[in-house]
């Protein structure tokens, strides 16, 4: 039994009522800390992500790493291979950011939130970027696991910081579209399925060989595949050096296909706003 | 002084063919508290949620403290606070969580807004809850911090969507309290949807019955219950079938009469004197009623009449539920 015995509400000195208005990015911090807090309070979601990453590094090294002599010419095969463990675990990452938003919209709190004046775009950004730096944060533990096995990143500590930061890119391109799909359905079976029909994009470029040995449809495939150019420069940075043409392209597609799916995202909750 | 004013002109809100709100007009005053009434599915919800510009009107306008809800949506949220009939918490978080970025959310700063979370839980009393995650609250601890949280901000218009639906009598009591302090206290207009005809009585300055989607009846609970034609003699039969002859002999005494089950209702202006009369009538007629009672109307019989349905049953359903 609950007896509250209830007390004025007083005014509360400094405040000057509902008129001031937080700065975006403030926002976009306050909304992403607080997604990248519950994320790791329900960690059943990260794990997987994270052994899946590691798995793949393993397995692909395991089974393809003396193959791999023929066309590599001494590039090292874990360095080429490890760029591809990170973005199949930013498609579980990205999976993640969709449950995100399910579990908001479950509860309720994602209506709470629309009620406030906080900005919308900060409210789809938040999960897209928690996820993405969950997503870091596992592809640093591939990254570890690859120096364990024997990587020599080609540009050093600065290269692997420079990976990082297109697995960022990576993880919230792949939750835009996501955290989309999430708000255009409304169920948590659709949103990870979705990140499952995803996945054979990683196989749809140059996955287990450079694109130059690609040919026919899958070489058409790769190189309308933005993944390509993400893990090109990746892999440059591991087994070349500091290669800016390559790099810069693979900036420049990562950061066009993150504004596409954001608008993507944003798009889909102005469906749902109309829709209901 | 804000304008605290919501004015609706109209309001439609169809999903396909289904027509959920089918042109709702009213207006509330600055500082009123105005009673949404209606069963499970009349378009309460639907309501709350176009004026708090959760979803958009089909055609119709409305505006909440002098904002229109389509062109003005930023700011009709800035000055709204809204608890859904759904509670809207992440489980996951704590209370001063929730309440301090509730109030960033608003402007407030970081001191500010922890300072408010701290009065607000204090205010609903979940001051030693603090630990725990919302997830492992009761319903009622939800509820009361969900309102809470619409507090925050100190909003003009506070929007409450069945705020006491399951909650047991105590703590509707002292979300009454708390409902009736915020409006006298601080003038916040407050629209407030329920199914429980006590709550609209007890609270509301103006009520409103709504019934599949439209506005039945509007007015003060006095009046509408003044409306009803009087006092009523409550008379109940051994067999259905007397109930019949009897309306035919008092025919002419009453100004209006009303069946529910067994029990017949007459109105008129002075009950409490007419019922020897009444009495002596049915008598010659060897008609005998097993029980007799005086009765004010009540804005069930109200709902009644408009609508041509009971209310109570739904509440008892509510209740379980």
């Amino acid at each position: 039994m609950t007896t509250a015995v209830i007390r004025p509400t007083q005014s509360i000195a400094g405040y000057t009522g509902p008129s001031r208005k937080m700065p975006f990015l403030v926002q976009v911090w306050m909304m992403s800390r607080r997604s990248l807090v519950t994320m790791f309070r329900d960690p059943a979601a990260i794990i997987p992500g994270l052994i899946l990453g590691v798995f793949f590094l393993v397995i692909y090294e395991a089974s393809l790493g003396g193959a791999a002599q023929f066309f590599l010419r001494g590039q090292s095969y874990l360095g080429f291979i490890l760029p591809l463990s990170v973005i199949s675990t930013a498609l579980s990452g990205a999976g993640i950011a969709g449950q995100a938003v399910i579990r908001d919209i479950d509860s309720g709190y994602f209506d709470k939130l629309l009620l406030t004046p906080i900005s919308r775009a900060a409210l789809l950004l938040a999960p897209m970027i928690a996820a993405a730096l969950v997503l870091v944060l596992q592809s640093s533990a591939v990254v570890v696991v690859g120096i364990l096995l024997g990587l020599e990143p080609a540009t050093g500590w600065l290269g692997v910081l420079t990976l990082l930061g297109y697995a960022l890119l990576i993880g919230v391109a792949l939750a835009g579209l996501i955290v989309g799909i999430a708000l255009r359905t409304n169920s948590a079976s659709a949103t990870s399925g979705a990140s499952f029909l995803f996945f054979p994009l990683t196989f749809l470029t140059a996955t287990f060989t450079p694109k130059e040995l690609l040919t026919g449809w899958l070489k058409v495939a790769a190189q309308w595949n933005p993944i390509t150019y993400i893990l090109e420069a990746c892999r440059s940075l591991l087994n070349i050096g500091w290669e800016p043409q390559v790099l810069f392209t693979g900036l420049w597609v990562s950061l066009v296909v993150c504004v596409i799916t954001f608008a993507f995202a944003y798009f889909s909750l102005r469906a749902r706003t109309q829709r209901r | 002084m804000h304008n605290r004013e919501i004015v609706v002109d109209n309001l439609v809100k169809r999903y396909g063919d289904f027509t959920a709100v089918g042109g709702v007009s009213f207006r509330v005053e600055s500082g009123e508290v105005y009673g949404f009434l209606g069963p499970n599915g009349a378009g309460k919800s639907t309501t709350v949620s176009m004026l708090t510009t959760l979803s958009l009107p089909t055609t119709g306008t409305a505006s909440v403290g002098g904002y229109d809800v389509r062109s003005h949506a930023y700011d009709v949220r800035r000055v709204a606070g809204v608890a859904l009939q759904e509670i809207g918490l992440d489980p996951l978080m704590k209370s001063l969580e929730l309440l301090s970025l509730q109030g960033r959310v608003f402007g407030m700063n970081y001191k500010e807004s922890m300072r408010r979370a701290h009065q607000l839980l204090e205010l609903v009393n979940l001051t030693e809850f603090t630990a725990r995650p919302v997830g492992k609250y009761s319903g009622g601890m939800r509820r009361r911090l969900d309102l809470a949280l619409a507090l925050v901000h100190e909003p003009d218009v506070l929007f409450l969507d069945e705020p006491t639906t399951g909650l047991d009598p105590a703590s509707r009591r002292d979300i009454w309290k708390e409902v009736a302090r915020l409006n006298s206290e601080l003038g916040i207009t407050i629209f407030l949807t329920t199914q429980y005809l006590e709550e609209a009585d007890q609270l509301a300055n103006r009520i409103a019955i709504i019934n599949q989607g439209v506005i039945a009846v509007e007015g003060k609970p006095t009046e509408l219950k003044a409306n009803m034609g009087g006092d009523a003699i409550n008379l109940a039969f051994e067999d259905v079938s007397l109930v019949d002859k009897a309306i035919s002999e008092v025919q002419d005494m009453v100004t209006r009469t009303q069946v529910d089950r067994d029990t017949l209702r007459l109105y008129l202006p002075n009950a409490a004197a007419a019922v020897p009369a009444v009495v002596t009538r049915l008598q010659a007629a060897h008609l005998h009623p097993i029980s007799l009672t005086l009765t004010q109307p009540t804005l069930d019989d109200v709902f009644l009449k408009v609508t041509g349905q009971r209310f109570t049953t739904e509440e008892k359903e509510e209740k379980v539920a």
